[in-house]
């Protein structure tokens, strides 16, 4: 009787973990489908927006024009003020042009697809304004994805060409020889730059479901010009805001900093701390505020 | 609110495409199609201006956004330029020198500049020209008055802003009499010459759709060439020589140098000829383009 109950214990308990093991491997493969099915629309995304660029070929011509005077200021920039002093705090025309190409190579990446889609949501005549926002609501995807990678501007691809192109020459006078774990810290301080700037612009954006009619992103943007310097050039208080409060700062001269060498890895870990802490606040402020979203009527 | 902000000219933009849609008949005023601006309609004019002024106080939250957007590239450079100059000078100019220079820049640059030549270009494009055209004023009457109250608007901006950060951050500023009295004239000529030269680039907009994009070049060469990145004395050569040669610095540096004492006696004299030479060419390229675009404008809309 008792090998009986036993045995039948032993079976039910096996029964159950082959279920369980079914269950687990069928959720698997629908998260794994899940993953599959938004990569798969991030794709079509993109060729929409190619089939777009397409459509207006003048277009090109005009951004490579935009692409060469955003650069040429920020060189001449560079190169007047190294014309005057030899260096800076610590900072060399080199190493200051590093930066400006990591500043660059982040404006580029933001305007690829970043900026595009949050200034769809919440830009000048955003969906949020407008009332185009509950056509995006309705759709059977994620909200925030949808708000994040819906739309791309394939031209930003040159900027992103040229940005590399000045960090490359900046990195060459550096002259500095460039280990694996300088590679691998800057991939990283790239990386946690990158998910900063995503976050402060999806918090900034995510305002507007406060305050529908004020251009968060612009007042933003205004802000993010002073990452085209060192933190380290800025009086002391704004140092302090621009690396705890908006940290523009901790984007560029991290990065900068990894490739030269002189970062210790408690900064590049508390960079990454720091990136993460803004994307969790700056998704949690956006799924709040998507609860206040109430459409537009006339 | 905000579609309305982006141009003066969208609303009229809507009465022009009414008219169209009536199958009214579009006659374009005597003066416009001649080119030749009209006696001042005084009535209509302060009408105009008041509207127009009206609209701008609506609005004044958006262009204390844009003020603030236009304040921040000088404002990097004030500080970066007074971290170089640290204890001692750079080039001549020590750090109360730098703040005192890019304070009184961002109120010149924000004095002198003309959002009103992004616009222009819309309201040709998207067909809001009829109704101007159809008004008893020449539309540059429009622009104007909305560069007037748009002056004061950001100016209620700056002022306090500059104010604060002067009372902060301590420059060193002298203004001699002979300095203060050549400034209002430097800027006068400034703000014309900035504006005229804005103004035909942006009837371009006539010929070509994207004709914006050389307003984009104009900024650039501004930030440039006009003092923004480095008063002017501090480029380095070829940059100087075209500095000085070409009109962008009599739009923004040149007033400012004036008043920060940088100039003596005959880089002043010197500076008046050449805003008043480049003021003449401006304002003849802009009658050119304003009277061959308006017999080539078709309007667009109905």
């Amino acid at each position: 009787m008792i090998v009986e109950s036993l045995k039948s214990k032993v079976e039910s308990q096996k029964l159950r973990s082959r279920q369980y093991s079914q269950i687990r491997s069928f959720t698997d493969s629908l998260i794994l489908e899940e993953s599959m099915r938004y990569l798969k629309l991030i794709r079509r995304f993109i060729i929409i927006a190619f089939q777009d660029v397409l459509a207006y070929r003048m277009n090109f011509w005009i951004s490579l024009l935009y692409s060469v005077l955003n650069l040429g200021t920020g060189v001449l920039g560079l190169v007047v003020l190294f014309g005057q002093v030899e260096t800076l705090r610590g900072w060399t025309l080199a190493s200051t042009l590093a930066l400006l190409g990591v500043y660059l190579t982040l404006g580029a990446l933001r305007g690829l697809f970043i900026g595009p889609s949050l200034e769809a949501l919440a830009g000048m005549d955003g969906e949020v304004w407008t009332g185009q926002f509950d056509f995006t609501l309705l759709r059977p995807v994620d909200v925030q994805f949808l708000a994040s990678f819906r739309h791309w501007r394939p031209l930003a691809l040159l900027d992103l060409l040229l940005a590399l192109g000045v960090l490359g020459t900046g990195m060459a006078q550096m002259g500095q020889t460039l280990t694996p774990g300088r590679v691998l810290a800057f991939v990283i301080g790239m990386t946690a730059g990158l998910l900063i700037l995503y976050a402060i612009l999806l918090a900034f954006s995510a305002l507007v479901f406060w305050s529908p009619g004020f251009l968060f992103t612009w007042l933003f943007n205004a802000l993010l010009q002073t990452a085209r310097y060192p933190v380290g050039l800025y009086p002391g208080w704004l140092r302090l805001v621009l690396t705890w409060i908006v940290p523009v700062g901790v984007m560029t001269t991290i990065p900068a900093q990894a490739l030269s060498g002189d970062l210790p890895v408690g900064m590049l870990a508390g960079a990454v701390a720091l990136a993460l802490a803004f994307f969790a606040g700056a998704t949690v402020l956006f799924r709040t505020g998507l609860r206040r979203y109430a459409s537009a009527s006339s | 609110m905000m579609q309305e902000a982006r141009g003066k000219g969208q609303e009229a933009g809507g009465k022009g495409q009414e008219a169209g849609g009536k199958g009214q008949d579009l006659r374009i005023t005597d003066h416009a199609s001649r080119g030749t601006l009209p006696q001042v309609n005084l009535r209509g004019g302060l009408a105009l201006m008041r509207k127009t002024w009206l609209s701008w106080v609506q609005h004044r939250s958006f262009f204390f956004l844009l003020a603030f957007g236009w304040m921040i590239p000088p404002l990097i450079y004030l500080f970066v330029w007074s971290t170089a100059a640290g204890g001692g000078t750079v080039g001549g100019f020590s750090r109360g020198q730098f703040v005192a220079y890019y304070l009184v820049l961002i109120a010149v640059n924000q004095l002198t500049y003309s959002q009103n030549n992004w616009t222009v270009g819309d309201v040709i494009r998207y067909g809001g020209m009829n109704a101007l055209l159809l008004r008893p004023l020449s539309p540059v009457f429009d622009t104007l008055s909305s560069e007037v109250a748009g002056k004061v608007v950001y100016m209620l901006f700056i002022v306090p802003v500059t104010a604060a950060l002067a009372l902060w951050l301590r420059p060193e500023l002298h203004v001699t009499l002979h300095n203060g009295l050549a400034f209002v004239p430097a800027l006068a000529l400034a703000w014309a010459l900035r504006f005229f030269w804005g103004y035909w680039l942006a009837l371009l907009a006539f010929w070509a759709t994207r004709a914006d994009a050389l307003l984009s070049l104009q900024d650039a060469l501004i930030f440039l060439l006009a003092g923004q990145v480095a008063p002017t004395a501090l480029l380095p050569g070829a940059l100087r020589v075209a500095a000085t040669w070409l009109p962008f610095r009599y739009m923004v540096g040149f007033p400012v140098e004036v008043l920060t004492g940088q100039l003596d006696i005959s880089g002043i004299l010197t500076g008046f000829a050449f805003q008043l030479g480049w003021l003449a060419v401006a304002l003849a390229l802009f009658g050119v383009m304003w009277r061959t675009g308006v017999k080539r404008y078709s309007a667009v809309g109905g």
